[in-house]
């Protein structure tokens, strides 16, 4: 049991780091980003061609991939949600939803759909916690976690953070106090992206990826720990994730290996979704700033 | 020379022309007021004023120099709108609504805690209610609100759209009140009105009909005008 809680808490981690860059967007746009997967899919992809292909050393690799995330993410601000501004935010989504199905398909196209390995930010054997054997990546990846959540919560109380929120409650106030909302929209998208790719380059390595691996597996439960927090809370996404990485592993053990219940992941995300929103329908920390 | 002149402004929404050459001159310290009917192109002026609409022909002249630039700039250079509708961050508190007036002084603490605690003594209701969610305050404490962001940054050209609009006589006096306080404190007001109680503080008056300026002369003279009001004003 121990081996599967420490499991969850770093498979969590993957949650609620793409959960932050779903809030992120959501505060600032009222949208639910689908596409946020992907900004890692691109990250992990353009870092394995510079690392594994031309075989350069791995910080190039790791800028260069953060770069194709952020490069996608004002590519998306400009192309989608730009034009969608005054659409409903139904056909936003649906357009985000559009967004992911193409990037897997163009990964698909240009790289094949074959497992990869990706070299992890720092190499060596991996550490016994409660019976698991759990990597370095995924030491580092709850750490990081917890620095870009900490440093986002503290950034929605800066005059810019403060500025991303005016802009999504009134556009009109905005421009007369003098921010662009233009100028905000593309800082909110990259920084999502930027976000998002930290989690793919990070995640990657942890196993094998294939093209769509953050949005096929990662982004359903990302949702469910982004909304278990409240949606528009950063350090909710982060406590939303840890709790959604442990419900699930340890589900994995309780029904599924010792009752045999089919579908044990699932519906232990499901049940610890339905009964925190049955108790506080306003997630665990939902509040606007 | 005004502190703001406009000659011949021409603007519109799309390809519907609504402002068809206005032209008014505003001095320095006054206290001014642009009256009219419901569409008579009033917030169409400010907005273009502001930056926030294109202008598709006339002259602005601001502090001797020509009005251009981004509605960011414009605050920058001091001028500064409070718009039609009171348009305050509803989920962000008082105190965040004020921070933001002075988006484009932020980093200047002093300026800042300078310029609050202005708001505050000028309106008191406001430091009451600090931590209050602006959407919850009542509608004149919104117009409060919405004022007392626009002068966090520091205008020197306060532009006030229909501050009256929506409020009980006595809560329209104070809005009123406190607007004339601003105007001796230093800052140059241009107040748009339908309602003409507001002429009793006024310097200088403009009456706009479809999208032209008709009448101009000193707020008092125009009280008296029995004419003056029964025609343009509606009262
Ligand atoms: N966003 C808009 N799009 C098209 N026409 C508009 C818009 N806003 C105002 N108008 C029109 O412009 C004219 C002047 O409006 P406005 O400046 O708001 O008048 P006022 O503030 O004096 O009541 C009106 O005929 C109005 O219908
Ligand atoms: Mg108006």
């Amino acid at each position: 049991m121990g081996a599967f809680v420490a499991l969850g808490l770093f498979q969590g981690a993957v949650y609620g780091l793409l959960a932050v860059g779903i809030v992120m967007v959501y505060k600032a746009k009222r949208a639910f980003n689908f596409a946020q997967g992907e900004f890692g899919g691109i990250a992990a992809f353009c870092a394995y061609l510079l690392i594994v292909a031309l075989g350069l050393p791995y910080w190039v690799g790791a800028v260069g991939g953060l770069a194709a995330a952020v490069a996608m993410g004002l590519l998306v601000e400009r192309a989608i949600v730009r034009p969608l501004e005054s659409s409903s935010r139904t056909i936003l989504l649906v357009a985000l939803v559009g967004v992911a199905l193409f990037a897997i398909a163009v990964t698909v196209l240009l790289a094949e759909p074959v497992p990869r390995v990706l070299p992890p930010l720092v190499e060596g054997g991996g550490v016994d916690i409660l019976g698991a054997g759990i990597q370095p990546q995924q030491l580092i990846l709850l750490a990081v976690l917890a620095v870009l959540a900490g440093a986002l919560a503290w950034f929605f109380r800066t005059d810019l953070g403060l500025a991303v929120l005016a802009s999504s409650q009134d556009t009109l106030a905005a421009r007369v106090v003098g921010i662009s909302p233009e100028a905000v929209s593309r800082l909110v998208w990259g920084m999502a992206a930027l976000v998002g790719g930290v989690a793919g380059l990070l995640y990657a390595p942890v196993g094998i990826f294939t093209p769509g691996f953050m949005t096929a597996t990662m982004l359903v439960p990302a949702f469910a720990a982004a909304v278990l927090g409240g949606m528009t809370s950063v350090p909710g996404a982060f406590i939303g994730g840890i709790s959604i990485g442990i419900v699930q592993n340890a589900g994995i053990y309780l029904l599924g290996q010792q009752w045999q219940v089919p579908g044990a992941s699932q519906l232990s995300v499901f049940a610890l979704l339905m009964l925190v929103l049955l108790i506080r329908p306003q997630g665990l920390l939902g509040k606007e700033a | 020379m005004g502190l703001l002149d406009v000659s011949n402004l021409r603007a519109g929404y799309g390809s519907v022309p609504v402002l068809h050459g206005v032209s008014m001159s505003i001095e320095e310290g006054s206290n001014a007021v642009l009256l009219g009917l419901n569409g008579a192109g009033k917030t169409t002026t400010l907005l273009a004023l502001a930056g926030l609409l294109p202008v598709s022909d006339g002259d602005v002249y601001y502090d001797g120099e020509p009005l251009t630039g981004s509605p960011g700039a414009r605050v920058r250079s001091g001028i500064v709108l409070v718009p039609e509708g009171r348009h305050v961050f509803p989920a962000l508190t008082v105190r965040q609504n004020l921070r933001l007036g002075a988006w484009t002084v932020r980093g200047d603490s002093r300026r800042f805690r300078q310029n609050l605690g202005e708001v505050y003594s000028i309106f008191p209701r406001l430091g009451e209610r600090s931590d209050q969610l602006a959407g919850t305050l009542s509608g004149g404490e919104q117009q409060m609100l919405a004022i007392g962001r626009g002068l966090m940054a520091s205008p020197r050209l306060l532009l006030i759209d229909e501050a009256s609009l929506g409020l009980s006589p006595k809560l329209t006096e104070q809005v009123f009140e406190a607007v004339k306080v601003i105007n001796q404190r230093g800052v140059t007001v241009l107040m748009v009105e339908q309602n003409a109680g507001v002429l009793e503080q006024a310097d200088t008056a403009f009456v706009m009909q479809q999208g032209r300026i008709t009448v101009a002369g000193k707020g008092s003279a125009m009280l008296d005008d029995e004419a003056v009001r029964e025609a343009y004003l509606g009262s």
